[in-house]
């Protein structure tokens, strides 16, 4: 807790100065991931952060230290490669995407192995931090470093505002862009260096295996809560700065812990919970939907369980015939009589169930549009009588009033169904 | 039958456009007047979409050349506008009706600017006129195949132009919306717009068009509804390929690189 209040009060510059740098990186490859995402390219941005460690180690390599210029430099050259190869491969061969995507990936990463694995064995002492790239340590950051990550960060940003529309129209509909006379392919170009610059910034804190997760999951995880590009994108950039907060607060508490995993954790908890909690696309919401939707159904059946037995003459219906109608459902059948009592649509006197006036409204509502769609499926799609109970079944829960009218005008308010049953309206009796 | 225009809007001189080498459209060659409603027919894989792609600079062609207004596309770009086929886009992209409309205007906007409160009117106006005003904020992927359509076309009329050139605007629609769009191009051909459409109903294109434009992987007749509209260039657009120009496209295929690019 002492922890906690001294990292978020801010006491110490540095912290600031960290926690600055890592929200300007959140946002940034949040926006560039959030497109790429859209663009169903998610891949590409995985691909490119394994492909930058060569570029790294070189940099390493070249400056003899851990020189920032260096080694973004480096990486932004080896990214660059990559980027380019994987369209080249894409234009001139015949190769599917997922497959030259895992080609530059694993190769790349490979020689950026062997080339960690040689500076290790120099025995150059600078090589200490060296390391950290792979899994990223947010507290490593220095404010050099700071300089140039929080400066890529800031341009990242403002050129995906200044070109918003542009890099909609490249995802939504890249080939009428290119019908109004838009650059698209420089567009395409721009966008590119934004995805490796993107990756390129995320290395010292977030690791080059694991930063994918930075540029797709807020995006992925903004999904669910809006349909809005720019709800979307601000979103996105809120989810990457919250856990790449949070995952600096561990890392600073706990001196050996790595940043890039503790942020992926934070990030992928965010996105179940947007994928349980979201209204309208999260399970929770559809599974409420789906449990309501089933309990009306059931309320609907003892409804017109009922009124079918008062068409029978019957003054009601024993609460046992009830069961036995329905073998497989009893519990949720009790349970609909609970609460159609309670709402007043019917009520039990000695084990008789028997319907209120709005019941045996909402019941003949219930039975007619049962009865209109087994008419409807009768006359105007050619279905035998005998085929046409099931669909009703189910229909008879959905149609709307609007519906409803329509099948009266088509079938000019019908007595009977195909059953030669009454189709029963609010005005008669029984 | 091949009818040439002296003051054509749009030209096309030997074209011929190849995918993965193998030629999909040989040796096309017409002119066409302006102010028309003009429709290209043609079975599956005649090549209608190539044509149109072709025309927009969309797909490079293997040789011979487009001309519009007498002038190269790039230098008249503002005053074409193109529909894609409505399956060519992913409609669960998060955009709402106007978010699309408004791209009809970002050809006049150029780079950078952002589309403001005049381009905002004119989208609003546009969807006014395919009838879709009541769902300006709806996103794009509640909407039915017919009102996506429509919603293309409305982006297409916010590019103001003078040529229109549209892949299969009735294709998966109701018959409501096609009566209803039909009836938007002919006012706009009458107010002397030229609407290039590719259709694929023979039976309604004889009442929707005035010219005709009909392909099967080479130019079968090019000309006004009267003259061409014949049984014998019927039966020669649609019926059946030409098998000795799909065996020459095979043979083409088969080489290493592609003898018909200049």
């Amino acid at each position: 807790m002492e922890d906690f209040l001294y990292f978020f009060s801010f006491q110490d510059a540095s912290i600031g100065f960290v926690v600055l740098g890592i929200t300007l990186l959140g946002i940034g490859s949040a926006f560039v991931g959030t497109f790429s995402f859209l663009d169903n390219k998610a891949l590409l941005g995985d691909a490119i952060s394994h492909a930058i460690l060569p570029g790294i180690c070189l940099g390493f390599m070249l400056a003899g230290e851990k020189n920032p210029y260096f080694i973004v430099g480096g990486a932004i050259a080896s990214g660059g490669l990559a980027t380019y190869l994987s369209s080249w491969l894409k234009e001139n061969t015949k190769l599917t995407e997922d497959t030259i995507i895992a080609v530059i990936l694993s190769v790349f990463f490979g020689i950026g192995i062997v080339f960690l694995t040689v500076i290790q064995k120099s025995g150059n002492p600078e090589m200490a931090g060296l390391n950290q790239f792979i899994f990223g340590n947010a507290i490593g950051i220095v404010e050099r470093d700071l300089w140039i990550y929080g400066i890529l960060s800031l341009g990242i940003i403002s050129v995906l505002i200044g070109l918003f529309k542009e890099f909609q129209l490249l995802v939504f509909n890249p080939e009428f862009g290119k019908a109004i006379g838009l650059p698209m392919l420089s567009i395409r170009m721009a966008f590119n260096t934004l995805m490796i610059l993107a990756v390129v910034i995320g290395i010292q804190a977030i690791g080059v295996v694991l930063m994918a997760a930075l540029l797709i999951t807020p995006g992925a995880a903004a999904r669910f809560w809006t349909d809005r590009l720019k709800t979307l994108l601000i979103l996105a950039a809120l989810f990457a700065s919250i856990s790449g907060i949070f995952g600096t607060f561990v890392s600073y508490t706990l001196p050996q812990m790595p940043t890039g995993p503790w942020v992926v954790v934070i990030l992928s908890l965010i996105a179940l919970l947007s994928f349980l909690l979201a209204p309208k696309r999260g399970m929770l919401s559809r599974f409420y939907h789906r449990k309501k939707y089933i309990d009306k159904t059931q309320q609907d059946h003892v409804l017109k369980s009922i009124y079918k037995a008062e068409e029978l003459g019957k003054s009601g219906l024993g609460l046992n015939d009830l069961l036995q109608i329905y073998p497989h459902h009893k519990k949720g059948i009790l349970k609909s009589i609970k609460n159609l009592e309670k709402t007043g649509y019917l009520f039990i006197n000695h084990n008789i169930i028997k319907l209120t006036k709005p019941g045996k409204m909402k019941a003949k509502r219930i039975v007619r549009l049962h009865r209109l769609w087994e008419l409807y499926l009768n006359e105007y799609l050619n279905i035998a009588p005998d085929h046409v109970h099931e669909s009703a079944e189910k229909l008879e829960h959905l149609l709307t009033p609007e519906l409803e009218a329509l099948l009266e005008n088509r079938l000019n308010f019908p007595k009977l169904d195909p059953h030669q049953e009454t189709i029963p309206r609010d005005h008669d009796d029984i | 039958m091949i009818k040439q225009n002296a003051n054509p809007i749009l030209e096309i001189h030997d074209l011929t456009v190849s995918y993965d080498q193998s030629p999909v459209l040989w040796n096309v060659d017409f002119s066409l007047p302006s102010g028309k409603l003009i429709g290209i027919l043609g079975p599956n894989g005649a090549g209608k979409s190539t044509l149109i792609k072709s025309i927009m600079g969309l797909i490079a062609p293997s040789s011979g050349y487009v001309k519009i207004f007498d002038q190269d596309l790039d230098k008249v770009r503002d005053k074409i506008s193109y529909v894609p086929q409505r399956e060519s886009v992913d409609w669960n992209f998060p955009a709402s009706v106007l978010d699309v409309v408004l791209m009809g205007t970002y050809g006049k906007l150029g780079l950078f600017r952002r589309p403001g409160k005049k381009e905002k009117e004119l989208a609003l106006s546009c969807l006014e006129k395919v009838g879709m005003t009541a769902y300006v904020h709806r996103q794009i992927s509640e909407l039915s195949g017919g009102q996506q359509q429509r919603v293309f076309i409305a982006r297409a009329l916010a590019q103001e132009a003078d040529l229109y050139l549209m892949d299969e605007p009735f294709a998966g629609v109701d018959m409501n919306t096609e009566t209803a769009i039909f009836q938007l191009l002919q006012e706009m051909s009458q107010s002397g717009k030229t609407v290039i459409v590719v259709h694929h109903d023979i039976y309604s294109a004889v009442n929707y068009f005035d010219w005709f434009i009909m392909l099967n992987q080479h130019l079968v007749a090019s000309g006004p509804k009267n003259e061409v509209v014949t049984e014998e260039l019927l039966r020669k657009t649609y019926g059946g390929k030409l098998n000795l120009l799909s065996k020459v496209s095979e043979l083409i295929r088969q080489k290493e690189f592609n003898p018909l690019k200049e």
